[in-house]
């Protein structure tokens, strides 16, 4: 069985892991990292998104040898002081959680968005999120966060 | 790492000594964005994992007067090289209806062609722009053309000691034009209901170089041959496109699935050929 090492929101891990073992099943059930979801597990619904080397996957279809010497970002890792990222702060304020299902995928898919793009128009927004499925039909809400998020961002100059 | 149930080879020459190795029994792992849906599904075990998204095999560059594509290659890294916008705007377009960023970012355009994967937006794309692929193994190199590398659903003429190492398109010149476009149920994360890619030269209003190529309404991706011969050294009218966006549903052998029927396919299919030809000819 091969010994995945990775870092984890900062903290160096070491798991003994199948070949097949997706990078979702090793954060979940080796870590206890419960923020990426097992929604569809085909890569269809974005509700394990996370960050891989400062790009956005899908960690249910990511082989977890393919993060062997990495850095995994969760919604765990996003704000290290504890304090919520104005990211958790705008989807709280503009009430853009319902079940929650897909929150954390939502979350990280924008993280990648405005690491990439602080000040990102609508289109943008709903392009970057187009690959995370939202079955409450919260979307316009979601939107609005991202937005609200990148006018705070002060990456963004504004 | 020598582990043998997954080995991650450092240069193309350890994967094709490994993978000679092991024969039936490993898979090549790129990104994973197809095989792990396959296992996740439960509908692949594959005893062995060669792993060769660390193996360099992902270089793009303009070498002898062709563009060379690394088969390890992300989508999001063909969307953002110079190189390929420069010389294969198509397949720029085509990559960018990919699944989704998190898709996009991981998956491999050599994993997209070796998925065999009658509606791959890549694929389709890369056989309008008339690839060639260079298969290896540790035996030697072949280059064969794209249109011959598909055999079936799934099935290509690889042999389980071959790899896909590079995808070579020639450069575009003069006044090329392009076209793709996708017919889905959703915008992202969506395998094509049917698919078309056009590449084409205009030269004083006459149309050269035109390759047509369709997915998802054959066992494999389609390259309309009969309707791409009709339009070559012809000037494009109306009834001209009309013909040839007919003859290339001709040539379609559409099926019925979950995401749409065999009728629907071939209609589709014409009209998204002569939406295409209209705009690109223009």
């Amino acid at each position: 069985m091969p010994v995945l090492e990775l870092k984890v929101n900062g903290n160096d891990c070491q798991v003994l892991v199948e070949h097949t073992t997706s990078l979702l099943e090793v954060l979940r059930e080796k870590l206890m990292v419960l923020s990426p979801k097992m929604g569809c597990n085909t890569g269809d619904c974005g509700a394990c998104s996370v960050i891989l080397d400062g790009m956005l996957v899908h960690s249910c279809i990511t082989p977890a040898m393919v993060a062997s010497g990495k850095e995994v970002i969760t919604l765990e890792g996003i704000s290290a002081s504890g304090e919520l990222h104005p990211l958790q702060k705008a989807f709280q304020d503009n009430h853009a959680t319902q079940c929650g299902f897909c929150t954390p995928g939502m979350i990280m898919a924008a993280k990648a968005l405005l690491d990439e793009n602080p000040k990102p128009t609508e289109p943008q927004i709903k392009e970057a999120l187009s690959g995370n499925l939202c079955r409450c039909t919260g979307y316009k809400k979601i939107v609005e966060s991202v937005m609200a998020a990148s006018a705070d961002n002060p990456a963004s100059g504004s | 790492m020598t582990n043998s149930d997954f080995f991650a080879a450092r240069d193309i020459h350890e994967a094709c000594t490994r993978l000679s190795q092991s024969g039936k029994e490993a898979h090549i792992l790129a990104g994973g964005t197809d095989l792990m849906v396959a296992i996740n599904r439960r509908r692949l075990f594959p005893h062995k994992l060669i792993y060769i998204g660390q193996s360099g095999m992902d270089g793009i560059e303009v070498k002898d007067g062709h563009l060379v594509i690394g088969a390890a290659a992300t989508h999001t890294a063909v969307i953002q090289s110079k190189a390929v916008k420069d010389h294969a705007g198509l397949l720029v377009d085509a990559c960018c209806s990919i699944g989704s960023k998190a898709i996009r970012n991981i998956g491999t355009i050599g994993g997209n062609i070796c998925n065999a994967s009658p509606a791959a937006d890549a694929a389709t794309a890369l056989l309008a722009l008339g690839a060639e692929v260079k298969l290896v193994s540790a035996h030697g190199e072949r280059a064969i053309a794209l249109k011959d590398f598909f055999t079936g659903p799934g099935e290509t003429v690889l042999q389980p000691d071959e790899l896909l190492k590079e995808i070579i398109l020639p450069l575009t010149k003069g006044d090329s034009r392009w076209g793709w476009l996708k017919v889905g149920q959703r915008k992202a994360d969506v395998i094509g209901i049917a698919t078309a890619a056009v590449s084409l030269r205009l030269e004083h209003g006459t149309c050269r170089d035109v390759r047509i190529a369709l997915g998802a309404v054959a066992p494999t991706p389609l390259l309309a041959a009969k309707a791409s011969a009709m339009l070559e050294g012809r000037t494009a009218d109306e009834s001209l496109i009309s013909e040839v966006a007919q003859a290339a549903a001709d040539e379609t052998s559409p099926i019925d699935d979950t995401r749409g029927s065999a009728w629907y396919r071939k209609q589709i299919c014409g009209v998204l050929v002569k939406r295409i030809l209209t705009a690109a000819t223009k």
